[in-house]
């Protein structure tokens, strides 16, 4: 075809420069027109050969070449005409050369045109029929020009050039044929080689069905594990496997032509679906993990992943779901995390206590907000630091903080409490606790350790210690003024038994000295003056006597030991006995527990009351003096007896049937030198009372009185928790198993 | 009783007290042979037979003393422990009598080796009565030693 072209723009080339030269007579014109000439002859040969195997143009070649003739034999006129005539070309010629010219145009375009129309046919061949076709073409117009280079030649009527023309051909045939061998060689050896193709494709026809059974094999191995599901661009669900509809609970029909939407939890936000959709729709598989929603509104994981499939167009055509289900997972991470929070949340609500953990190396790996009070570091700050920056320079420097984590392995577990150092160097007293954390298996993961600021409580503690110091100065030097004071009280009762109550017997001695040595020389007066000063005496002694008493009852060393309460009694009412002369008196005396007591003052209470009650039953001596239901009783009656139990303590008591007492006054009855009755009526210091109650509570009892004018008084009294002693019936029982 | 005898030695400061005493025992025919010393350095010289009482002699000691406790120089409770430390003194009977009936003062003397404690009754009556129940008890109902020579107290016994 560029054959056929390079002919036509030859002749045209020769044909111009000819007429061009014939107008102008320039002879750079007439070589171009030479060279376009040579080129002509040329072409035609190539022509003749190339388009060998078409008839048609090979017809078309026939035309053309006695039309190439004549436009240059009319060219070569011109050009000689100008040459010998130096004249111009007329308008006639210039038009004669534009008709041949017309005429090769037409010629050649219809070659062109039918190489095109051949060219578009073979394209649809094969590869290798297109290549032998374009050769074809090419050797036809190979042909082709070499017919038109004979025609030149026989134009030219040199008889030379047309036998080296002839012998020129004869080696284009043979170099012609050489080509179609060469390019059937080349043929056979493509159709070998498309049988090859075709033989693999067989081959690998029979492993794809081998392949597509692996392939079937390995989607039902995916089916069992995971939830695989296609969805359109739009996110139309298009297949769904058992498993999906299994987990989502939705079945397939359900499921099928329904969004992906529906499955929504809502958990995720608007964002996290943008960026999914935004990766698959650019053509990029997407992964992550989704929180759906269930047909019944339970909520499951997956761990997704979405692979985009692309269109020819460059575009996802649709998408591939395959999903795990990490529900359970989930719930445990969230569970852990929710814990893990929990935790956290504890201990940073904790401000009072630092709470952090050591690695085994002793590093910091945990810190509480307690522990940024306590310390001063926060959290950044100090993990993965070590813990001995807590510690006193001294206590760093000898080693502490490895071998309290040493102490705290070998015992399982170290406290103490000592100076430790904040951030800002100031030293404070904390209280450390350090515990050795294991794992499962018994490795060592580190440490916990609690502190507490005690600096406030080892200030409380040394005040204590100074108050403690202090009070127990205070209690020596109060002592030591008590024992004075005792002394000197002791010293004022020893010298008033011996100092007061040696004027009284010197009174005494000399008012009776002179009654019996004076008595007769007296008149009645002097000897009732004397009377008064014996019953004056008399009383003063009695008090003297009952206040050293009282004191001697305040010294006293409480004695325990188990006594026989009637066997004191029987005592009492024996001493007593001179004071009933003249008396009825009625002794009702019950059998009364043996109990631990001090029996010198025990007997002294009951001294003391026993000796009340017949002073004040003393109006009740004179027996029958008076009579009716109203009367009162015609002899006094003292009861001793006990009640059971108060607090776990007998309760002991002495009635009598004497002149009684107010109740209004009960709360005088026990007080120092306080009396219900003149000193007329019934004699009496106002003490005696007051040491039963000295000894009661000495023994860690309780004395109290109840009573009633004209009726009588009864008062009880109980001897603290001393160990008692065994009852008769006690006795009797042990004796009873004996 | 002769002479040389002497039933009583009476320790007693107070002039009121001695004067009671003695009328006491005046009227009880105990008087005859007493000896009042004033203090316990007059009781112990008379005692031990020595300063103004050196040509005393332990032949003759008297048969009972009635000591009382508060006493001048001396007091009561020294004179007790010498004259019952001394083998020469230790088998004279001594009856403390004093207005004190102070337990320890009680407790030490029997310590010492009283043989008798009597707190004097306020109560003259009853203080005549006493006076005269000791003297009837230790100069006429007890039974004492016979000292057998002078001198020789090392060898003593005590017969009780």
């Amino acid at each position: 075809m560029e054959t056929i072209e390079v002919t036509a723009k030859h002749v045209i080339e020769a044909e111009t420069s000819a007429r061009t030269f014939a107008l102008f007579e320039q002879d750079p014109l007439l070589a171009h027109y030479r060279t376009a000439r040579g080129a002509v002859a040329q072409d035609e040969d190539a022509l003749r050969h190339l388009t060998a195997d078409n008839p048609d143009q090979q017809r078309r070649l026939d035309a053309l070449a006695p039309q190439v003739r004549a436009a240059l034999e009319f060219a070569e006129r011109m050009v000689a005409k100008r040459q010998q005539t130096h004249a111009a070309p007329g308008a006639d010629e210039i038009l004669e050369t534009e008709r041949l010219m017309d005429t090769v145009r037409a010629t050649t375009q219809e070659m062109h045109a039918e190489e095109t129309r051949l060219l578009s046919q073979r394209t649809q061949r094969t590869t290798a029929g297109r290549r032998l076709t374009s050769f074809i073409i090419v050797v036809g117009i190979f042909v082709g020009a070499g017919l038109l280079a004979l025609a030149r030649l026989a134009v030219n009527r040199e008889i030379d050039v047309s036998a080296r023309a002839r012998a020129q051909i004869g080696i284009l045939n043979s170099e012609l044929e050489q080509r179609v061998e060469q390019r059937t060689a080349a043929l056979q050896s493509e159709i070998a080689e498309r049988k090859q193709a075709e033989d693999a494709a067989k081959e690998s026809l029979a492993t794809s069905e081998t392949a597509l059974k692996e392939l079937a094999d390995q989607k039902f191995a995916l089916d069992q594990h995971a939830l695989v599901a296609v969805t359109d661009v739009q996110g139309t669900i298009t297949y769904a496997n058992d498993k999906f509809c299994a987990v989502s609970q939705y079945s397939e029909d359900e499921l099928i032509g329904q969004n992906h939407r529906i499955l929504n939890s809502g958990h995720h936000p608007k964002e996290f679906f943008q960026q999914m959709y935004h990766t698959i729709a650019n053509g990029k598989v997407w992964h992550g993990e989704i929180k759906n929603r269930a047909k019944d509104g339970s909520i499951y994981w997956v761990d997704t992943t979405i692979v985009p499939f692309v269109g020819a167009d460059g575009k996802p055509r649709q998408y591939v779901a395959i999903r795990a289900d990490i529900t359970e997972r989930k719930r445990a991470d969230e569970a852990l995390h929710e814990s893990q929070e929990r935790f956290r949340l504890l201990l940073d609500g904790v401000k009072d206590y630092a709470i952090y953990m050591l690695d085994p190396g002793g590093h910091v790996v945990s810190w509480n907000e307690g522990a940024a009070r306590l310390k001063g570091y926060r959290s950044e700050e100090i993990l993965g630091k070590h813990f001995s920056c807590f510690y006193v320079p001294e206590d760093r420097e000898a080693g502490k903080p490895a071998c309290e984590l040493q102490e705290s392995l070998a015992k399982g577990r170290f406290e103490a409490q000592a100076q430790r150092v904040r951030k800002d160097g100031s030293a404070f007293w904390a209280n450390v606790v350090i515990t050795p954390l294991y794992d499962d298996s018994g490795a060592l993961r580190g440490f916990s350790k609690v502190a507490r600021d005690i600096t406030q409580q080892k200030a409380d503690e040394r005040e204590i210690r100074k108050l403690n110091d202090e009070l127990e100065h205070r209690v020596v030097e109060r002592t030591a003024q008590l024992e004075t004071a005792n002394k000197e009280l002791e010293a004022f009762s020893y010298s008033v038994s011996h100092d007061l109550r040696a004027p009284l017997r010197h009174i005494s001695g000399f008012s009776q000295m002179l009654v019996e040595e004076f008595g007769s020389t007296l008149d009645p007066g002097a000897q009732h003056y004397l009377d008064r000063i014996q019953a004056g005496t008399q009383k003063m002694g009695l008090l003297v006597d009952e206040l050293l008493n009282l004191a001697r009852v305040g010294r006293h060393v409480l004695n325990r030991q188990a006594t026989k309460l009637n066997a004191i009694v029987a005592e009492v009412v024996a001493i007593l006995q001179p004071d009933t002369a003249g008396r009825q008196v009625e002794w009702v005396i019950a059998d009364l527990p043996a109990v631990e007591c001090d029996p010198v003052l025990v007997k002294q209470v009951f001294q003391n009351l026993l000796a009340n009650a017949l002073k004040f039953t003393r109006p009740r001596a004179d027996g029958n003096a008076q009579a009716g239901a109203s009367a009162p009783p015609s002899h006094a009656i003292i009861e001793i007896s006990h009640k059971e139990e108060e607090d776990g303590q007998p309760v002991f008591m002495v009635r009598d049937n004497g002149v009684g007492f107010s109740m209004k006054y009960v709360d005088k009855l026990f007080g120092v030198f306080q009396r219900l009755h003149s000193a007329e009526e019934f004699e009496g210091t106002g003490i005696g009372l007051v040491t039963v109650q000295r000894i009661v509570h000495k023994h860690g009892g309780r004395v109290w009185a109840e009573g009633e004018l004209d009726k009588g008084a009864a008062f009880y009294f109980t001897l603290g928790v001393g160990k008692q002693a065994e009852t008769k019936s006690n006795e009797a029982t042990a004796g009873g198993r004996l | 009783m002769n002479s040389g005898e002497l039933d009583i030695l009476l320790v007693e400061d107070n002039q009121d007290d001695m004067d009671l005493a003695l009328h006491a025992m005046k009227r009880e025919k105990l008087a005859n042979h007493i000896f009042v010393a004033r203090d316990g350095e007059e009781a112990l010289d008379f005692l031990f037979c020595r300063g103004a009482f050196a040509h005393r002699s332990f032949e003759h000691p008297p048969k009972l003393v009635l000591l009382d406790l508060k006493l001048p120089k001396v007091d009561g409770m020294e004179v007790l422990k010498q004259v019952k430390s001394d083998p020469r003194t230790k088998i004279i009977p001594v009856v403390i009598m004093t207005s004190s009936k102070e337990e320890r003062d009680l407790v030490a003397s029997y310590h010492l080796g009283a043989n008798s404690y009597i707190q004097k009754p306020v109560d003259f009556e009853q203080f005549r009565e006493t006076v005269k129940t000791v003297g009837l008890y230790w100069l006429v109902i007890n039974q004492p030693p016979v000292v057998e020579a002078p001198n020789l107290a090392g060898l003593a016994h005590d017969h009780h």
